[in-house]
């Protein structure tokens, strides 16, 4: 049945496999052909239509391939980029002005259609677009969502929406259409800024409101640059320069977005000079990086705004003095030096410094670490607990600081405190609607887009989509709408600084670090910009 | 602990079951009292088990070893170097790695020797089974075998860590174990079946057999003494893999919980920042290793004094 | 022998319906919230969410969407992940690279395991034997989550003598260093296992025989000691593809492979059951197969093994 010596045959079989497969895998070492491109570091993107993109590295790539309608200036205010103008009267309804002779990448003109037809799809509640709540503010919004009649674990289906299209946007020409809001939004300009908001061909579409099949992954856009084949899913995208762009022109001709599935891989990558940049450098990397990379290690603001919010079906929370004196015995000076090598910096508000109407110290003492005074509130407090428990979720690396942060109270206010991982934030989510004792709750925050309005509404407001911790104050409410409806952008900051106040005053949460985009470049490459979304700025990199 | 397995599944407890078939001629002595007489002269014997029972005395008294408070952390300290009430100086959060470490023992312990006898056990069982009977038993167990291992250790252990965890007050000792005792039994039950089908065949089983004797004595007295070797062995390593796999299941926030103390979450706490202060990672491994050598070593001791084919 | 052979293969049929159902099972109950799960911290509204579970049946019954599953697997249509990509698509990027990370693992493993516990076995109690005893203990007490880093660090970064990332299409030099990260998870216990039944054959019967009838050390060693010892060796092997495929989960990761273990962990952290259930089929298909060669080469090995 078997030769003499079979097991010496399997081994010799295993050999040669292993030696074919060896060789085979030799063929890919691509060098550039152009040495005018560059390589940024991403993660694997979830999608990459622009009504479906919601995290980081997605919107880096489309930041390549699509041209918005406008753009951020060094202060976070809005500059038109392809639109000619866009005004409003009444910040109601919108008018926005293309301007003439745009083209995507595949030679069809960018018009008024492009845009509607792409901000449809995006609302259309069964397409199940990840971004899709951008468009509420459009006037039809609701009709283009479907209510399940017996609740989600019903039997039922959900019927079709009523309607296809939004009835707030209007074509008026070819490069002039109108967008209605249901109410007046001052910071309307700002929120088209977003990746949500790009054009999409007609191509992109097999029938109306349909997305043609592979359209995802050989993506057309109107931007600078076009897909060089397609997406190589969790290997690499790579984009070329568009001929003729009639746009600002970017001083590099190609870039291979090379996709890392852990930051620490692509860190090593960096120091090795397999990779030009890293927009992220992750915190185990930190303490050798200014080593490792000496000036080409940079820091720039983000919108990032860490925070642990109270629970407010936990009793022992709902008395103001204990979540004042929980925050007071933190030292966040000690933390982000210490823990975070001062990559990012303490926070002393809720709202980032990114955005126009940041004002230093808000919070005041209750944000300053004081263990006397925070031991002395705790101690008068009648319902304080005895343990604290803080729960994050451990696929974030928020361990150490979490530690940390519990040690801190323990030195502060001599009670006990464990900090308890749960492996996603889903899994932290579900144990918060549950109502499940979690303790304070670890979140975070980056913005969507640059305006006070949204550090408060989703966070805080009644109801509000991240506000996980039910904190319900009609006064803030009102504060934060009547500055959604202000005629100017000065007068809405004005009512949306006095909703701060009333959080520094409320404490619904514990505001901690704001953060900073920490990265590298190597040595290839110079003018090495990240933006507040954490993106690399694109047009102003170059290769040396 | 590995000895115990011998000592309870093993042949030692065999001629307890059935007296009557000892040797008459001279003073009966089992086989584990032959054993006892071999260990007692084993340098290496006398050696593994002290430091077994110095780990475990460290596990049940930490007390005894250090004074200092395990968590008691200030950040101000951080990474600080060793002193005279900081052996091992402190790790990253500032506390004390001495300290950290001698309390790290107890869950660690815990964890990989429960963990162990669980999949012992089981592996036992299923290995002896499938070896010994073969046909369908054989082709049952040994196919529910492959299900096992076909399943992703990572989904199972996050599934059943999260079934077990409900309790938010344990630490999750509980959980782990039972999580790495389930997952972990399969290369030993194989390890087994595959030494079993070779001591059945051999002759002395068949002599056995004719002579009358039953399946039960024919697994427990001749087959399991000839075919325990590799799978104390791989005992003893999965003892020490058990340990380091809490901290893998720690790391995914599905193993200990809260400020449970453990050298497996002090090992991958520390890893992060290697190139700044590799003390924090050395010693807990050290630890580690040597219980896990104490372990080899007394597994290898004891296989040895109960190997019928030594004497 | 045939017969034996077409009874295991149906056998096989049944495990892997078996192993399917059952991982189905696992992911079902791992199911909290898999649309939150994929858009992390994001908030998600609600028709988004209703729209998402019905395209992927989310919220039909266990077996309904077992049997969605199962008949889509059997016509050759793995489905689509939860972001929407074809799974097999996915599974021609991943599967050949692990493939070839798994070989490379095994066979360094297994080389470097069976040499030195041969080694070892014979010389029991030497300097060889307690140095790799040593150092096979300090590979062992360092968790994969810290050793595949500091080998990425010291090997790849300060000594430079691998590259320290692989990626999508890996050469062999790219490969090794996480292949010997992989394969340092298996070889602790198939070197102390190898030595162990070295040890234990050259105190047999036949070990007596053979060098009584004026064999030669070598012959008696290289010949029958080795072939009689490597039977737990080889079952090891065999069971080892499963330590191995979770040890890639974190190595594949570190080392940036976009292989199997990598889209288990996806797919597991996204609670995305046809992709996790999709790459345990084809992985239980491996085990089944590796599982049955091994028994097979038992009887090779061990003459006295008859399967009827």
């Amino acid at each position: 049945m078997f030769g003499n010596r079979p097991w010496k045959m399997a081994v010799g079989a295993t050999a040669i496999a292993l030696l074919a497969s060896g060789c085979s895998g030799g063929g890919s070492d691509d060098t550039d052909a152009s040495s005018n491109s560059v390589i940024i570091g991403i993660s694997e993107p979830q999608h990459l239509i622009p009504s479906n993109t919601t995290e980081t590295s997605g919107a880096q790539v489309l930041a390549a391939l699509f041209y918005p309608l406008v753009d951020f200036d060094d202060q976070n205010k809005p500059e038109l980029v392809a639109a000619e103008s866009i005004s409003s009267d009444d910040n109601k309804v919108w008018t926005v002005k293309l301007k003439p002779g745009f083209t995507f990448s595949n030679g069809e003109a960018v018009t008024s259609d492009s845009y509607i037809q792409a901000w449809n799809y995006g609302a259309y509640g069964p397409n199940g677009q990840g971004a899709s709540y951008f468009f509420e503010r459009i006037e039809g919004y609701a009709d283009l969502q479907s209510v399940d009649p017996d609740g989600e674990d019903g039997p039922q289906k959900a019927p079709e929406p009523k309607a296809k299209s939004l009835t707030g946007l209007k074509k008026v020409d070819d490069t002039t259409f109108t967008v209605s809001l249901t109410a007046p939004f001052t910071g309307w300009e700002s929120v088209m800024g977003y990746s949500a908001f790009y054009p999409l061909p007609n191509a992109a579409f097999s029938a109306p409101g349909v997305i043609a099949d592979g359209f995802e992954d050989a993506i057309v856009g109107n931007g600078p640059f076009k897909m060089k084949g397609t997406w190589q899913h969790d290997s690499q995208i790579e984009v070329e320069k568009v001929d003729g762009f009639k746009g600002t022109v970017p001083k590099i001709d190609g870039i291979n977005f090379k996709i890392y599935q852990d930051q620490k891989a692509e860190y090593a990558d960096l120091t090795a000079g397999n990779l030009d940049v890293q927009s992220s450098i992750p915190i185990e990397s930190l303490a050798a990086a200014p080593g490792d990379l000496g000036d080409r290690f940079q820091k720039s603001p983000s919108s990032s705004f860490q925070f642990v919010g109270f629970p407010t079906f936990q009793k022992e929370f709902q008395d103001v003095n204990v979540r004042r004196a929980l925050s007071m015995a933190i030292n966040r000076q000690e933390m982000t030096d210490q823990i975070f090598l001062g990559s990012q910096s303490p926070a002393t508000g809720f709202v980032s410094p990114a955005v126009a109407g940041y004002r230093d110290n808000v919070c005041g003492e209750n944000c300053t670490y004081n263990a006397a005074e925070a031991k002395a509130l705790w101690a008068a407090a009648p319902t304080a607990p005895k343990k604290i428990q803080i729960t994050y979720n451990a696929d974030g690396g928020h361990k150490a600081w979490v530690d940390a942060m519990c040690n801190q109270i323990k030195q502060s206010l001599a009670i006990e405190c464990t900090g308890v991982g749960e492996p996603k934030f889903a899994d932290l989510l579900t144990k918060v609607e549950k109502k499940s004792p979690v303790g304070l709750i670890r979140l975070g925050w980056v913005m969507d887009y640059p305006l006070m309005e949204n550090y408060l509404g989703p966070l805080y407001g009644t109801g509000g989509s991240s506000n996980y911790y039910g904190y319900s104050n009609k006064k803030f409410d009102d504060l934060v709408a009547e500055g959604s409806k202000a005629a100017t952008p000065e007068e809405a900051i004005t009512k949306w600084q006095a909703a701060e106040d009333i959080l520094a005053t409320d404490m619904p949460v514990i505001p901690l670090r704001f953060g900073q985009n920490v990265y590298g470049f190597s040595e290839k490459v110079s003018n090495v910009k990240v933006d507040t979304q954490t993106r690399v700025d694109l047009y102003n990199i170059e290769v040396k | 602990m590995s000895e115990s397995i011998t000592a309870a599944a093993g042949p030692s407890g065999a001629p307890m079951m059935e007296p009557k078939h000892a040797d008459k001629r001279d003073k009966p002595r089992s086989l584990a009292g032959d054993a006892w007489v071999d260990l007692r002269r084993n340098k290496i014997f006398w050696f593994a088990a002290t430091l077994v029972v110095l780990i475990l005395a460290m596990a049940v008294f930490p007390k005894l070893f250090t004074s200092a408070d395990p968590r008691d952390c200030i950040l101000a300290r951080q990474h600080g170097g060793a002193s005279g009430s900081a052996l091992f100086g402190y790790d990253f959060q500032g506390c004390d790695v001495y300290a950290r470490t001698i309390y790290g023992a107890r869950a660690s312990i815990e964890v990989g020797v429960l963990a162990t006898l669980l999949s012992g056990i089981i592996g036992l069982l299923f290995g002896l089974a499938t070896g010994y009977f073969g046909g369908w038993i054989d082709a049952v167990l040994s196919r529910f075998i492959d299900i096992i291992l076909g399943i992703p250790f990572l989904l199972a252990a996050i599934v059943l860590a999260k079934r077990f965890s409900s309790d938010s007050n344990s630490n999750g000792v509980v959980a782990v174990t039972i999580t790495l005792g389930i997952l972990g039994w399969t290369t030993a039950a194989r390890i087994m079946r595959s030494s079993v089908i070779s001591a059945k065949n051999q002759d002395y089983v068949a002599a056995a057999r004719m002579l009358g004797a039953g399946p039960g004595r024919l697994m427990l007295r001749h087959i399991l003494p000839n075919s325990i070797a590799s799978f104390i062995v791989v005992l003893t390593i999965l003892l020490g893999a058990n340990i380091a796999s809490e901290a893998t299941l720690s790391f995914l926030g599905i193993g200990l919980k809260g400020d449970a103390i453990s050298w497996g979450i002090a090992i991958s706490d520390a890893g992060s920042y290697v190139r700044v202060a590799p003390a924090p990672l050395i010693w807990p491994s050290v630890f580690l290793a040597a219980t896990v050598l104490a372990f080899i070593m007394l597994g290898d001791a004891v296989r040895d004094a109960f190997d019928p084919k030594l004497r | 022998m045939f017969r034996y052979i077409v009874r295991r293969l149906l056998q096989m049929v049944l495990t892997f319906f078996g192993a399917t159902f059952f991982v189905y099972a696992l992911m079902f109950a791992n199911q909290d919230d898999p649309i939150q799960a994929l858009a992390g911290e994001r908030p998600i509204t609600e028709s988004v969410r209703q729209a998402l579970t019905e395209r992927y049946h989310l919220d039909d019954p266990f077996l309904l969407q077992y049997w969605y599953y199962m008949k889509g697997m059997l016509t050759g249509d793995f489905g689509t992940s939860l972001t929407g990509r074809k799974i097999s698509d996915m599974m021609e990027v991943a599967w050949p690279v692990t493939i070839k990370l798994g070989l490379i693992a095994i066979v360094i493993a297994a080389a470097v395991a069976v040499t030195s516990g041969v080694i070892a076995g014979i010389r029991r109690g030497s300097i060889f034997d307690n140095v790799t005893l040593v150092i096979t203990l300090i590979i062992l007490s360092l968790p994969i989550v810290v050793l595949a880093p500091l080998a990425q660090l010291i090997f790849g970064i300060k000594l430079g003598w691998f590259p320290p990332t692989a990626g999508a299409t890996p050469t062999f030099w790219a490969l090794l260093l996480p292949a010997l990260v992989l394969g340092s998870l298996v070889i602790a216990t198939e070197l102390r296992v190898t030595r162990s039944s070295v040890a234990e054959n050259l105190r047999s019967d036949y070990v007596r025989t053979a060098r009584a009838k004026g064999l030669s050390r070598k012959r008696v060693i290289g010949v029958h000691v080795l072939r009689n010892s490597l039977i737990p060796v080889v079952t090891l092997i065999g069971v080892d593809i499963g330590g191995l495929m979770s040890g890639a989960i974190v190595t594949e990761r570190i080392f940036n492979v976009p292989g199997v273990g990598f889209n288990l962990f996806r797919g597991i952290r996204t609670e995305d059951g046809p992709l996790v259930v999709g790459f345990v089929s084809i992985l239980v298909i491996v085990f089944l197969v590796v599982n049955l060669l091994v028994d097979l080469l038992y009887a090779a090995l061990d003459p006295r093994i008859r399967y009827e």
